[in-house]
């Protein structure tokens, strides 16, 4: 998908033990923390304080969506505002373009601020005494751009969320859908490498929700913008996400892409979530399958040739059409004009359980090719 | 047992303050008084020099454009009444006071508000001020007035300055302290500065308040300013005042009847005035 050559290594946030209590005696809580390791109801109950975050590291590299999925009071949102520094961690480091928030000044901080981390809010926060135009030029308005160029930019941003038509309208006059869209075209207008979404499109209808994901993932890849992108339903996490964080309690619980997440789940919380979720789309061929060497070990004569082939990032529903169509027969997993393993029937059904191929597991179902 | 009276002890150090504040500040108060009544004898010379009926239409067409054409033809029909009843002069000098009051007291109200607004402490400073401006009787102002700046209508500008900048300065501070949350994150996920913080979040949202303030303001001054007759303030005040003294009901109702056409004239001005600015925000 990606259209501009960028370097995937290079991470642009990072947060290193970030903690947030919150209370009057916020800074004793922490030192007893760190010392004493207390926990979140003893740091609630010996100091009235609450535990937002709690030791929380992550790594958002380039061109990456990064979602953060929790429930409500998972710390999901405290977690999001300190990556600009709207809250001040209470221990912790956070950097961003290898530049550690907390040293910067003001006016340093300012600047990151402006030029290189946008901020789309679930309210979208649309200035209401200005059009949608002056709304969308605002981050430019800000850094003192004369107006022809920064309506000029703000026209462009409008263009690619399709709102061209709107631009002289009052963000009232907009439907809700409509307004995140101007959120996000402001929010893209200062053209920042990174983009904070607050769970932006929760208090949108569902057809219009996933229409703006679509396009929020289209749009931001096209660009080659990383995001951190907040969300309290984990499908919209795996439809947006290349990796996704589970928080809960102010502790992120796991990372990982989707299928990671899926098929292997940190613990039962984890499980509980992504039990609903459907493996179709999610799980990829080089989950499910045996690799050719297994198969080789135990069947010394193998013929691959007549196989029908596919892909590694085959998903288990396009798998599907083609076990049908080669009569249940096995595909063999070609990378590289090599076949790299072997998908049987009874593998891309452990696959729709949600059961990765190890070999253990799959060991007694081998069978010799016919 | 009988109540211990230091009435006598309580005047006397009262009158003896003010007393010395009139000796000692003379050269000062005269000069306030000059500077006011300069002031007042300005505008009053501004609106009072054309004749009656520009001034009439005048109004008429800034009605018509703010509020509406009947409105305007209303207000400017309203106004030739005053002058036919023989009270364009007293008018003409009430609006003149009203004006310079309400002008001078937003001078002051709208900064302090928005420093009230800004600034917590400041503010728990100025509401018992605030508090005890606003429940005093108005008349109390009008004497230690007419002690130091005498009898005239540099006295009568003082008082309503006084009754007329609690409101203004109660809801300036109010709608700056209003600005919405999410929208004081934009601005700093924006990377604004103090200043754009004020002018282009803050203050548009504050707008609508003290736009009511400002209203409400101006109400106070009308209200204060036929009061003020009684120390020579002059215009419709006076003229209601005299009247009152010797039982001339006719003349009394004749001045009320200009005193309510020139009120709800401004009155409905200063509220167009104020949606116009809420309408630009829908």
């Amino acid at each position: 998908m990606t259209t501009l050559k960028i370097d995937i290594n290079e991470v642009l946030v990072d947060c290193q033990s970030v903690w947030k209590i919150f209370g009057q005696n916020a800074k004793a809580a922490m030192e007893a923390v760190v010392h004493k390791g207390l926990g979140k109801t003893q740091v609630l109950q010996d100091f009235s304080c609450v535990v937002g975050v709690s030791d929380v590291s992550l790594q958002v590299r380039r061109g990456e969506i990064f979602c953060i999925m929790g429930l409500s009071g998972s710390g999901k949102s405290t977690l999001i505002r300190l990556l600009n520094k709207l809250i001040t961690p209470s221990a912790g480091k956070v950097l961003v373009k290898g530049k550690d928030l907390s040293a910067l000044s003001p006016a340093q901080l300012r600047e990151v601020r402006a030029r290189h981390i946008g901020m789309v809010f679930q309210s979208v926060a649309l200035l209401p005494n200005r059009t949608v135009l002056e709304n969308t030029a605002f981050g430019l308005e800000v850094q003192g751009v004369g107006k022809a160029e920064r309506y000029q930019v703000a026209e462009r941003a409008l263009a690619k969320v399709g709102l061209t038509d709107w631009s002289s309208r009052y963000p009232s006059e907009l439907s809700g859908g409509m307004q995140q869209r101007v959120g996000l075209a402001r929010a893209l207008t200062a053209d920042p490498e990174i983009i904070l979404m607050d769970e932006p499109f929760s208090a949108l209808d569902p057809l219009i929700r996933r229409q703006l994901q679509d396009e929020f993932r289209q749009l931001t890849k096209e660009l080659g913008k990383s995001a951190v992108f907040i969300t309290h339903d984990l499908e919209e996490a795996i439809r947006i996400g290349d990796r996704i964080a589970i928080m809960k309690d102010g502790v992120i619980i796991q990372v990982g892409t989707a299928e990671e997440i899926v098929l292997n789940p940190a613990d039962d919380y984890v499980a509980e979530f992504v039990a609903g979720i459907s493996r179709l789309h999610l799980v990829k061929a080089h989950s499910v399958m045996t690799p050719v060497a297994i198969y080789t070990q135990a069947f010394a004569q193998c013929d691959f040739s007549r196989l029908t082939q596919t892909s590694l990032d085959a998903d288990i529903n396009a798998l599907i059409g083609l076990t049908i169509g080669a009569n249940l027969e096995p595909l063999a997993v070609v990378e590289q004009g090599v076949v790299v393993g072997i998908i049987t029937a009874k593998d891309l059904l452990r696959g729709v359980q949600g059961i990765p191929n190890d070999a253990h597991a799959t060991a007694p179902f081998l069978e010799p090719l016919a | 047992m009988s109540i211990p009276d230091f009435s006598v002890q309580f005047d006397a150090a009262v009158d003896s303050g003010l007393m010395w504040l009139q000796d000692n500040g003379e050269s000062f108060f005269d000069a306030a008084n000059a500077l006011l009544s300069g002031v007042f004898k300005g505008v009053a010379w501004c609106i009072g020099t054309p004749p009656f009926y520009v001034i009439a239409v005048l109004i008429g067409l800034l009605g018509w454009r703010m509020v509406g054409a009947r409105f305007g033809v209303l207000s400017m029909l309203a106004l030739l009444v005053c002058a036919f009843i023989g009270l364009w002069f007293e008018t003409v000098s009430t609006l003149a006071l009203v004006l310079t009051a309400t002008v001078l007291a937003l001078l002051v109200a709208v900064p302090l508000g928005v420093l009230a607004g800004l600034a917590p402490r400041f503010d728990r400073v100025v509401d018992p001020c605030l508090d005890l401006v606003q429940t005093l009787p108005p008349y109390i102002y009008l004497l230690p007035a007419i002690a130091l700046l005498g009898y005239g209508p540099a006295t009568a500008l003082l008082a309503t300055f006084i009754v007329a900048v609690p409101p203004a300065l109660r809801l300036t501070a109010l709608g700056i302290r209003m600005t919405p949350k999410e929208f004081i994150e934009l601005g700093e996920a924006s990377g604004v500065t103090g200043w754009q913080m004020f002018f282009k979040i803050r203050l548009p949202f504050a707008m609508p308040s003290i736009m009511a303030g400002v209203n409400q303001s101006l109400m106070m001054a009308f209200g204060m300013v036929v009061i003020a007759g009684i120390v020579g303030s002059g215009g419709l005040g006076e003229s209601i005042y005299g009247a009152v003294r010797t039982l001339d009901i006719a003349k009394s109702i004749n001045a009320a009847l200009a005193i309510v056409i020139l009120t709800m004239i401004l009155d409905r001005l200063a509220q167009s005035a104020a949606e116009s600015r809420e309408g630009a925000s829908q």
